[in-house]
């Protein structure tokens, strides 16, 4: 009970610690002369950060501007702590700063990359643990997702990832995924054993697949990224024998990601991408397919306000396993329509645009896009939805825009 | 050579908590308060504290402000029944240049001193705490206890980021120490009566 007390006026302290700082540290009345970050991780902060540092010289010293800016260092550098220390400068009347960079990238962390419920998928989730030495990083994760495919694919994968190889311009990856896959009930309908196939497009359900995928990544100039590596899919069919197909492909992406930052208030971020599978008997796969897909991001935000535009496309020629396949009406495409109702099987052409204007925590959002298959006529669908948003944990409720019933999509979940 | 006419009062159980209660006063942390009475307010003093020390004074020497809470609880029953509590906060900076510090008293009335040496801030402090003695009869019997305490600044992890929630970050923050283990400071006096505290002037007058 006693602490009680200590505790409402810790929280208090807390809560208005920030201005009270300023208002009431003495040293406050001092010019900041330099500012500086212990040992040699200056050389590897940003461009944006290492003018925000420069903006604090010349101005009086101001302990809540320190604190964000620590917190953008440990963000940054991804360290556990930055402290700083103010110190005499060499001339009267001024101080410099220093930033302490303490507890490097943590060796081993557990996190929970995606996380999600749907209320026509159910659950989708998936959970990491990482251990980096040096620039090498080995991942082992447990996933089990209803949401990015016409598949729920459940299993295990494994990851190294080296983040310089020989030169800071070149990563390698390798990955490798099992999966057990589960159908829903429209899907299995469209793909009967006993009759013809739909299409001599599609090709059948399977049962489990596993995928070895070795990919290098080479920044071309930065921001843009060339990553070329192959695929190595096998899965074991279902129909109308068990037998184990493969569907190896060349895979390449081109990828440019960049942030514009304008005044403190004002950022842009720019993030677009083309990525193409390429499988080809060469490779010894059962399929020959290629795949293109295309996407760009954009992000605008100012003070408390965010909108956002995320562009797709997609094309497949030839005949590709089901996982290939585009979706769309899933968490994050056509939110409010339900993607086996829209097409069970998936696409082989895609085209979506989502536009989202955020305010503070509310968000709200209008999808539109279509999804067919070669000789189907293109019908352009529409969804709109409302929700809340906190960093990257979201709740939101979608609508399709249609005649007759609507039911609405519930969404709750991160990253997804 | 006679003794004071109160003495005789004093009962023998009466001699046995007072002794007790400084001896658990400096088991939980050196000296007894010392107390003094306006005429309204009760007012408490321990020259030996020095809270300016340790973890908090190398905060302030790099510059930052050290946040204090303090609490100054009246007793009527040997530590069991609150009569009343009064709350504090203080801020305490030290000048990198004059080597001075800078106190700043935030609840109430806020008051700001500068250019003090260490021993010198902490006595204001505790010359800022105060708790009324309103109810309380000359002859009647309290306790005081004095609980100080810095706050530590926490930094808050990256518990959420593009990689999703960080379960070893969960970890570490449930890994931190609790409240009761961050710098803090008890002083305990009692019993005591009104009718034998040293009467003072008026000072800080503060309500609890």
């Amino acid at each position: 009970m006693k602490c009680a007390w200590l505790g409402c006026l810790l929280w208090g302290g807390l809560l208005f610690a920030g201005n009270q700082q300023a208002e009431f540290n003495v040293n406050c009345r001092y010019t900041v002369e330099s500012v500086e970050l212990s040992g040699d991780t200056g050389a590897k902060i940003s461009a944006g950060l290492r003018e925000e540092l420069t903006r604090l010289v010349g101005e009086n010293l101001n302990p809540p501007a320190l604190d964000q800016v620590a917190k953008r260092i440990r963000h940054e550098l991804h360290v556990r702590s930055v402290t700083h220390r103010v110190l005499r400068g060499t001339q009267p009347q001024h101080v410099k700063v220093v930033f302490d960079v303490g507890g490097r990238s943590a060796k081993f962390e557990v996190s929970v990359p995606k996380f999600l419920y749907h209320s026509n998928e159910g659950w989708s989730g998936l959970v990491e643990g990482t251990t980096t030495v040096g620039n090498q990083a080995f991942t082992l994760g447990l996933v089990s997702d209803g949401d990015e495919l016409a598949e729920r694919y459940s299993g295990l994968l494994g990851r190294y990832e080296n983040r310089k190889l020989g030169t800071s311009r070149l990563r390698f990856r390798f990955q490798f995924e099992s999966y057990h896959e589960q159908w829903n009930q429209a899907t299995r309908q469209n793909l009967e054993p006993a009759g013809p196939p739909p299409s001599a497009d599609y090709a059948g359900l399977y049962r489990t697949r596993q995928n070895f995928e070795p990919v290098a990544t080479l920044v071309l100039a930065a921001p843009l990224t060339l990553s070329v590596g192959t695929g190595f899919q096998r899965f074991e069919t279902q129909y109308p024998a068990a037998r184990t197909e493969a569907s190896n492909s060349l895979i390449t992406t081109l990828r440019y990601h960049r942030v514009l930052e304008g005044s403190e208030a004002n950022q842009q971020d720019l993030d677009a991408g083309y990525n193409l599978r390429a499988a080809t008997r060469i490779l010894n796969s059962d399929f020959a397919y290629v795949r293109h897909h295309w996407e760009v991001r954009y992000r605008y935000s100012r003070g408390a306000s965010v909108i956002l535009d995320d562009f797709a496309a997609g094309l497949i020629t030839g005949q590709a396993p089901l996982f290939e396949r585009f979706v769309l009406g899933n968490s994050s495409t056509l939110r409010g329509w339900n993607k086996f109702e829209l097409d069970p099987l998936g696409g082989s052409r895609v085209v979506h645009n989502s536009v989202e204007y955020r305010y503070r925590v509310v968000e709200i959002f209008y999808d539109t896009g279509a999804i067919w298959d070669r000789n189907q006529p293109v019908v352009p669908r529409h969804a709109v939805g409302v929700g809340l948003r906190q960093g990257n944990l979201s709740l939101a409720v979608a609508f399709p825009v249609k005649e007759g019933r609507i039911e609405p999509i519930f969404m709750v979940g991160m990253n997804y | 050579m006679a003794l004071p006419a109160r003495l005789p009062q004093l009962s023998r159980r009466t001699w046995l908590l007072a002794s007790g209660s400084v001896l658990v006063s400096h088991v939980l942390g050196g000296e007894p308060l010392g107390v003094t009475w306006d005429g309204d307010d009760l007012h408490i003093s321990a020259p030996q504290l020095r809270f300016l020390a340790g973890k908090p004074l190398e905060r302030l020497k790099n510059g930052a402000s050290v946040f204090f809470v303090s609490q100054l609880t009246l007793f009527t029953d040997r530590f069991q029944t609150v009569l009343r509590r009064a709350p504090e906060r203080f801020v305490v900076s030290y000048d990198v240049w004059e080597e001075k510090y800078s106190v700043a008293k935030l609840a109430g009335e806020r008051r700001l001193v500068s250019h003090l040496t260490a021993e010198a801030a902490e006595a204001w402090c505790l010359d800022n705490v105060a708790i009324s003695a309103s109810g309380l009869t000359p002859e009647r019997q309290f306790w005081l206890r004095f609980e100080l305490r810095a706050t530590e600044p926490r930094e808050q992890p990256d518990l959420l980021n593009e990689s999703g929630i960080n379960l070893t970050r969960l970890v570490e923050i449930f890994s931190r120490p609790s409240t009761s283990q961050q710098p803090g400071w008890v002083r305990e006096t009692g019993p005591l009566r009104l009718a034998d505290l040293k009467r003072v002037r008026g000072r800080a007058s503060r309500l609890g």
